[in-house]
């Protein structure tokens, strides 16, 4: 009988692993976290960083697309209006992805935001 | 690798699992459930408080983050962890109603499946667990459905849940981790949990067993290899269809997902509302096509639910200070789309993806105005429906404005019981397995979980998961 041990460093076992927490998307947690003190916004950060790396790779892979993308479009009008002011204007898209975009965030935020 | 040999290996312990592992461990065979998430005592000191952050993120599959892929997509929940999602469930005890019964026997071609014996199997598995009411009078935010029904001439009923009460009226719920798995393991029966089943193994028309993963305390991971003489997959209608796959047995495998789909109000009252518990009232006037009852609605609950409606951010703000005033209900139809889950090779997760109809959208927005109706009824001022940019509606004749906002671009919808990826069955063109679970073309090869229902019920389904899991686990016994 023999056994075999291998570091557990990443818990997925398919080939594809999660993306990590992108920039973009922690810039879009602290502007919708922006009232929350030190210690909740630890808490946040970990909430969101640990839903993300543990969502579905399909789904992950989506989110992270569209922040690559909304990254790009934000920082070319970012003049015009501040990041959480962006971010809801997505969710009030008629576009169905942009709109659960910002849903997601808000939701991760929000519910970090109010529970213990 | 580590090898291990077990005569019946359970894939899942869950309400199906749990169950499978009890009856055939008391009828003296040996039994390995192997349960993918962690065991957590539900009875420690600190155990995680129920729809907390830490439960979330310790009992729940995806921290509790899934979607089916979609036009509108539907949020999705899944417990993973030893008990599976009776650790997370409302515990709401439901039986099948006999008119899905009766067509489901019909139009599957169903074997067995007679009202009096699914009856008397019911019977049985509620003598496993305790199946009980609140003892004395129902909770505020039980009674404001039952107020507001009663107002309207509709039918509503208090659900018995699975939980015991004790002498105080303190509840404690009856998961698999506080009963059957008990049961099992004093029966002989060996638990492996944070141990995940990769694939399974085959030799022509048998499986021989399962390469497993085990995450070992210290952060290690640990190959196995379990050598089995029968197999019962029990992850549940996502997990057990992509195990499958992933062994590549396909026929009917993954098809015909079928959920129930839920839109909710967070209703503002002009009094605080009990939020320890979900309600145990539920309004069966339109049932099987449509329920109606309340949510889990601790803050980040209430919270969701009003950012969900897309309304003023000093609205959702103003009521959000007020939370205690806030609870959660819902509406859930019976959906005439169906689904599907697929595994992708590399890929850990199934890709889900579930279609709504029209006829769906319609459905919704009709339970939508119906709850909207019933909780003005039972004395609610405000009323912010899951619907980006509908209107917050505070008097009856608004209501109506809600029909034209259901569609698929703004409502948000979410499920917690997803069915039917497998079938069960005599019709081989329509089910993956026969009338007991038994996968079609692999002799020791069977289902017992929520996957093997061949539609969704219209009710909480745990408790036809665990009827159909009591007779399928006994027919195994019965086989040669």
């Amino acid at each position: 009988m023999a056994t075999t041990t291998t570091p557990h460093s990443a818990r997925r076992a398919g080939w594809v692993a999660s993306p990590a927490v992108l920039g973009f998307e922690r810039e879009v947690v602290g502007a919708l976290a922006a009232g929350a003190d030190d210690r909740r916004r630890a808490a946040i950060d970990a909430w969101v960083d640990g839903s993300l790396s543990d969502m579905p790779e399909v789904l992950r892979a989506g989110v992270a697309a569209e922040s690559v993308v909304l990254g790009a479009w934000w920082r070319i009008g970012r003049r015009r209006r501040d990041l959480s002011g962006f971010v809801a204007g997505l969710s009030r898209s008629r576009l169905g992805p942009l709109r659960q975009y910002a849903r997601l965030f808000r939701s991760l935020v929000l519910f970090a935001e109010l529970e213990p | 690798m580590t090898r291990r040999e077990t005569e019946f290996l359970v894939v899942g312990s869950g309400a199906g699992g749990a169950t499978t592992a009890a009856v055939l461990a008391e009828a003296g065979r040996r039994v390995t459930v192997v349960e993918e998430g962690p065991w957590v005592d539900p009875d420690a000191e600190d155990a995680p408080e129920p729809f907390s952050l830490q439960e979330m993120a310790v009992k729940y599959r995806h921290h509790g983050s899934s979607a089916a892929l979609g036009n509108p997509p539907v949020a999705y929940a899944e417990g993973r962890c030893v008990g599976g999602s009776t650790e997370i469930n409302s515990g709401l005890w439901h039986r099948l109603p006999a008119e899905v019964a009766a067509a489901w026997r019909s139009d599957y071609a169903i074997d067995g499946f007679d009202q009096h014996q699914i009856d008397a199997w019911a019977d049985r598995v509620e003598s496993r667990l305790t199946v009980s009411r609140v003892p004395g009078a129902p909770p505020l935010s039980s009674a404001l459905l039952e107020r507001g029904a009663a107002k309207l001439g509709w039918r509503s009923v208090e659900l018995p849940r699975v939980v015991a009460y004790d002498g105080g009226g303190r509840a404690t719920k009856q998961t698999m981790a506080r009963t059957l798995l008990p049961r099992a393991i004093v029966a002989g029966a060996h638990l492996e949990a944070a141990c995940r089943v990769v694939r399974l193994l085959r030799r022509g028309d048998r499986v021989t067993g399962a390469v497993a993963r085990r995450r070992r305390p210290d952060g290690t991971v640990e190959d196995l290899e379990i050598d089995a003489e029968h197999v019962v997959v029990c992850g549940g209608a996502i997990q057990t269809p992509a195990l499958l796959q992933r062994s590549g047995i396909r026929h009917r495998i993954g098809r015909g997902l079928k959920l129930h789909p839920t839109i909710k109000i967070a209703a503002r009252f002009p009094h605080p509302v009990d939020h320890e518990d979900v309600p145990i009232q539920r309004v069966t006037e339109f049932v099987p096509e449509l329920a109606i009852g309340g949510s889990a609605s601790r803050p980040g609950h209430v919270g969701l639910a009003l950012a969900d409606s897309g309304a003023d951010i000093a609205d959702v703000g103003a009521a959000l200070a007020d939370w205690e005033r806030v609870f959660v209900y819902y509406a859930s139809i019976r959906s005439d789309a169906s689904g599907l889950v697929l595994a992708v090779p590399g890929l850990r997760s199934p890709l889900v993806t579930y279609r709504l109809t029209d006829g769906d959208l319609s459905r919704l927005a009709r339970g939508l105005v119906l709850l909207g109706e019933l909780l003005l009824a039972a004395g609610a001022t405000e009323l912010y429906p899951s619907v980006t940019g509908a209107e917050v509606v505070r008097r009856p004749e608004e209501l109506a404005s809600w029909w034209g906002s259901v569609d698929r671009s703004r409502t948000n919808l979410m499920t917690v019981h997803l069915t039917s990826t497998v079938g069960m069955g005599e019709d081989r063109d329509r089910t993956g397995a026969d009338s007991y679970g038994r996968v079609w073309g692999v002799r020791n090869l069977t289902v017992n979980d929520a996957s093997l229902l061949p539609d969704a019920p219209g009710v909480n389904p745990q408790a036809t998961i665990m009827t159909i899991a009591l007779r399928n686990a006994e027919h195994l016994l019965s086989r040669p």
